[in-house]
């Protein structure tokens, strides 16, 4: 019972370290040449002298950019709290300019304990937002605004960033424009009126180095000696995870998931599966933990498509690639059954069934997204005669059927050739 | 208006009826009488608990997948990262996952993609269960909140988490660590979205898509936990920009012996019923590995597999087992190329055929020749109808006057010549390009006059039949007032697809959804000339 309490402990305490994303950034920012410090220095110095400043933070999706954001801003508005007004919007939200407007209205009145008012019109929340940042620049208050997904920001008019951007030219005004995006041609999307009022300021995140991960792997994973953990359990944790840490076999299961995607939050994902298949009766990691997430992460789904198909299905898979093999540009339901009557009666077998049957697996392969329609319209039409393509390659539907339980010979024969 | 029957079934309950296993729902109905107060315990399963034992064998072959999520949820009150869940249809995912949540007795949101078919019925129906709202009469079935904008819905949604995890903190620490049957464990709140896929065919599937798949990171909450649900595999979404990955947890298709496992579960005689599934599970399987298609194709063939047994509870021998299947073989080739059963009422062997899956449309199979006659009632102007409207479809309009001439269309097929390779090649594109296209379209016109023309031509055959009767010879008495009513009856029973108007001519087109099997039954049953109609090329 000892024991599992403690490791039951411990994987609340792992878990809520890797959803704590400030957790995770903390010690791969503390070096000065971090994107950390280079952000922190220049938010902080236009805070102090009281400029304007706008800056790009690019890099693939999952590597940590808001998550050093936040950590700046926090540290930020520990340091200043008075100072400080921090506005937060995203791409996928409020891309529209409207929603836009009227969300930087809704969070400034917030911070600064105004009345905000729902039914303010496009043009009354604009002009707010320029008459606050008026405002706050002669009171010598900065005004950050973090756009996550720079990108879709700029998509139509643009109006958003030209309004902020042009506000920020004046003398009176004190704001930060931090974007953020996973494209790294974001500035290039803009106008060119937005693009000429906007530093080209960019802060590039790359994925994390070999050390950092050792680095990272450990400051997530082992457990802290003056918690309220059995000491003795904790150092025999740690020292069980030293051990795996070191162990080749591990080193090779981490660079091959790292292979397809080497970003701070892919690993996260695979530690949480690792910590979530720890056995609470030991309560302690082993290596065998990592290699069943390994497993359970990097899956086939057309593969596992393939395996849940019925043997029916699968003949009309194969009907149709012989289709596509002919070169024949676009077919149906109707010439896929002809097909597969031209195999019956070459290749006679148990397997001929009727055309309502053939459909209802028709119709299971579309669900499964094995096969689909060539183009959306056509709606009118039943579906025997909407023209539909694989989209399953050959290699895909060969691998597949070879680890197919049970797979009729015939099939094997017909996909061979 | 007097007494108003509010139907006060609480959220739980239609949940729960949904799933396998049935909870006792008495407490909710006690108290239909008083106003429903709604609490915390609204977020958990009512009614009693479910031990871990009963949960596996609720879901035979599902062990792995329930441990993995067990897993996967944690311990109580430990934050989670997103899972996503998927898995062919009827593979148990959305009623895996809310017996989950029973047996752990968390407090959980579920909003499913198919019942919430907007952006905003999907968000206002969360925030309504979040606010233990409940539309009703008295607030005339309003939501809590007016919400369509991705925007909106997160403050709005993040406003009331944090209220909700508060008070479950409250009530947690409240009543310590012993807690009854009911009410809810830890102060994590889990939200499920079922049919995920769906939304992909919403309007602004675009941008709702990457919002929902992104929802994690806007709440920044570790308190709540996201589990999405989808019928297709995550590389469906790849293609949606602002895709992020989430935990995958996947359930296959169960295999056959897992099928026979579930089949077998609810059954009175196991033993009998194993007997059967021996003769039908195997070929069954090869065309169709879905439970729900399964059990109703079995439901009705195990009724006739027991039909020459005179006591349902014996257990069968070798002997009657042999026997029993020499009874039943006759009976397995037809219904395994059968996907739609309906007992006919008209006491006769034959059955109908039908496959009423999309639009409904009735095909013959055509694995039930035997059965020359048509098994509906159709009066004989509306199987001329059904006849002309083949006609239409199949026939291009340039030969109709050629094919209903007065000698009644038996010199069409003169035309014959040597085919030469080129031609014969064209043939075959041009075979190929029917193939491709389906039945045509027609307008009204063109469907009365081919009924007319062959309405006569069947009269003249009549003639020819018996020519002392004088009484057939009624000229154009076929076309009478009620032929439109008969083809919109048609078109209601879907033999007659009413398509769009024609932008240039302004009319309805017509389309003939009936295949050519049907369509020669029908004519063999008027002793009408189909094929000679026919125009092949």
């Amino acid at each position: 019972m000892g024991i599992e309490n403690q490791a039951e402990k411990s994987l609340n305490l792992i878990r809520s370290r890797i959803c704590n994303p400030n957790f995770i950034f903390k010690p791969l920012s503390d070096s000065p040449d971090s994107n950390y410090s280079k952000l922190k220095f220049i938010i902080s110095s236009s805070i102090t002298e009281a400029c304007n400043n706008s800056i790009l933070l690019l890099g693939p999706r999952g590597s940590g950019k808001v998550a050093v954001l936040e950590l700046v801003l926090n540290d930020l508005l520990e340091q200043y709290p008075d100072t400080i007004t921090v506005i937060r919007l995203n791409g996928l939200l409020h891309s529209e300019d409207n929603s836009a407007f009227k969300e930087i209205a809704r969070q400034l009145c917030m911070e600064h304990n105004l009345l905000f008012s729902k039914m303010a019109s496009f043009d009354d929340n604009s002009q707010f937002m320029i008459a606050m940042l008026r405002e706050c620049g002669l009171a010598h208050k900065t005004i950050i605004f973090a756009l996550d997904e720079f990108d879709l920001f700029a998509q139509g008019k643009q109006r958003l960033l030209y309004s902020l951007l042009d506000a920020m030219q004046s003398v009176t005004s004190q704001a930060v424009v931090v974007g953020v995006s996973c494209r790294l041609d974001a500035d290039q999307l803009l106008e060119k009126r937005v693009r000429s009022r906007f530093s080209h300021r960019k802060l590039l995140f790359l994925p994390p180095s070999k050390e950092d991960v050792q680095r990272l792997l450990e400051h997530v994973l082992s457990l802290p000696m003056d918690s309220n953990l059995a000491h003795d359990y904790a150092t025999g944790f740690n020292e069980k995870l030293q051990s795996i840490l070191a162990d080749e076999r591990f080193k090779e299961i981490i660079s091959t998931y790292l292979n397809s995607n080497p970003t701070v939050n892919h690993l996260l994902r695979f530690l949480f599966l690792a910590i979530s298949h720890m056995e609470l009766k030991s309560g302690f990691l082993s290596l065998e933990n990592f290699k069943v997430a390994l497993s359970s992460l990097q899956r086939q789904p057309k593969q596992e498509c393939i395996k849940d198909c019925s043997i029916l299905e699968i003949y009309i898979l194969i009907c149709m690639k012989r289709l596509e093999i002919k070169e024949q540009n676009s077919y149906n339901f109707i010439s896929v059954m002809k097909e597969y009557k031209s195999i019956h009666d070459s290749f006679p077998t148990s397997d001929y069934y009727a055309q309502n049957v053939c459909l209802r697996a028709f119709e299971h392969l579309l669900q499964r997204e094995l096969i689909c329609f060539t183009e959306n319209r056509g709606h009118g039409q039943s579906i025997e005669f909407r023209p539909v393509k694989l989209v399953i390659s050959y290699a895909e539907l060969q691998e597949g059927l070879k680890s197919y339980r049970s797979c009729p010979a015939i099939l094997l024969k017909l996909i061979d050739r | 208006m007097g007494k108003v029957e509010s139907p006060e079934i609480t959220r739980r309950a239609t949940r729960s009826s949904s799933s396998t296993a049935v909870t006792s729902n008495e407490v909710e109905t006690a108290k239909i009488t008083e106003p429903y107060k709604p609490t915390l315990n609204d977020f958990v399963f009512g009614g009693e608990r479910l031990s871990f034992d009963d949960l596996l064998s609720s879901f035979p072959s599902r062990g792995n997948q329930i441990r993995e999520l067990l897993r996967l949820l944690g311990p109580v009150n430990s934050p989670m990262l997103p899972l996503f869940i998927y898995g062919g249809p009827s593979t148990g995912k959305t009623s895996t996952i809310l017996q989950i949540f029973r047996y752990l007795s968390r407090p959980f949101v579920y909003a499913s993609c198919l019942t919430c078919y907007s952006p905003r019925i999907l968000f206002e129906s969360v925030l309504n269960q979040l606010l233990l709202h409940k539309k009703n009469a008295a607030n005339r079935y309003s939501s809590a909140k007016h919400c369509d904008k991705p925007a909106d819905f997160v403050n709005f949604l993040r406003e009331d988490l944090v209220g909700v995890i508060e008070n479950l903190k409250r009530s947690s620490k409240k009543l310590g660590s012993n807690k009854p049957a009911g009410r809810p464990n830890g102060n994590m709140l889990y939200l499920i979205f079922d049919n995920l896929e769906l939304i992909r065919e919403w309007d602004k599937s675009s941008s709702i898509l990457p919002f929902m798949f992104n929802l994690y990171d806007f709440l920044k909450l570790q308190e709540v936990g996201l589990i999405f649900i989808s019928n297709t595999s995550p590389d469906t979404y790849y293609s949606n920009m602002g895709y992020t990955e989430h935990v995958p947890v996947y359930f296959p298709e169960y295999t056959e012996e897992d099928l026979r496992q579930i089949l077998t579960r609810n059954q009175e005689n196991r033993k009998l019923y194993s007997s059967f599934l021996d003769v039908v599970l195997r070929p069954f399987c090869r065309t169709t590995r879905r439970v729900d298609e399964l059990s109703t194709a079995f439901s009705a063939l195990f009724r006739k597999y027991c039909e020459s047994l005179s006591d349902l509870a014996s257990v069968p021998n070798e002997e009657m087992k042999r026997r029993l299947f020499s009874h039943f073989q006759p009976h397995i080739a037809p219904s395994l190329n059968e996907v739609f059963w309906v007992p006919s009422k008209s006491s006769t062997e034959v059955e109908i055929n039908k496959d009423t899956r999309r639009k409904g449309s009735v095909r013959k199979s055509q694995g039930c020749e035997h059965f020359a006659q048509i098994d509906f009632h159709l009066s004989t102007s509306a199987k001329y109808l059904l006849i002309s409207a083949f006609l239409a479809s199949r026939n291009p309009a340039t030969l109709d006057a050629s094919l209903f001439d007065s000698t009644g269309g038996s010199d069409s097929r003169k035309r014959k010549r040597k085919a030469s390779e080129k031609s014969m090649e064209q043939k075959e594109a041009a075979e190929q390009e029917l193939l491709m296209k389906g039945p045509g379209t027609f307008p009204l016109e063109r469907l009365l006059a081919i009924f007319q023309c062959i309405i006569s031509v069947a009269d003249s055959f009549d003639e020819e039949e018996h020519e002392n009767d004088v009484l057939r010879v009624e000229g154009d008495g076929g076309l009478m007032s009620d032929v439109l009513l008969q083809l919109s009856s048609l078109c209601n029973a879907n033999f007659i697809i009413k398509g769009k108007s024609c932008p240039l001519e302004g009319s309805t087109r017509y389309r003939s959804t009936i295949s050519e099997d049907l369509a020669l039954k029908v004519a063999r049953s008027l002793k009408f000339p189909l094929p000679n109609y026919l125009y092949r090329r």
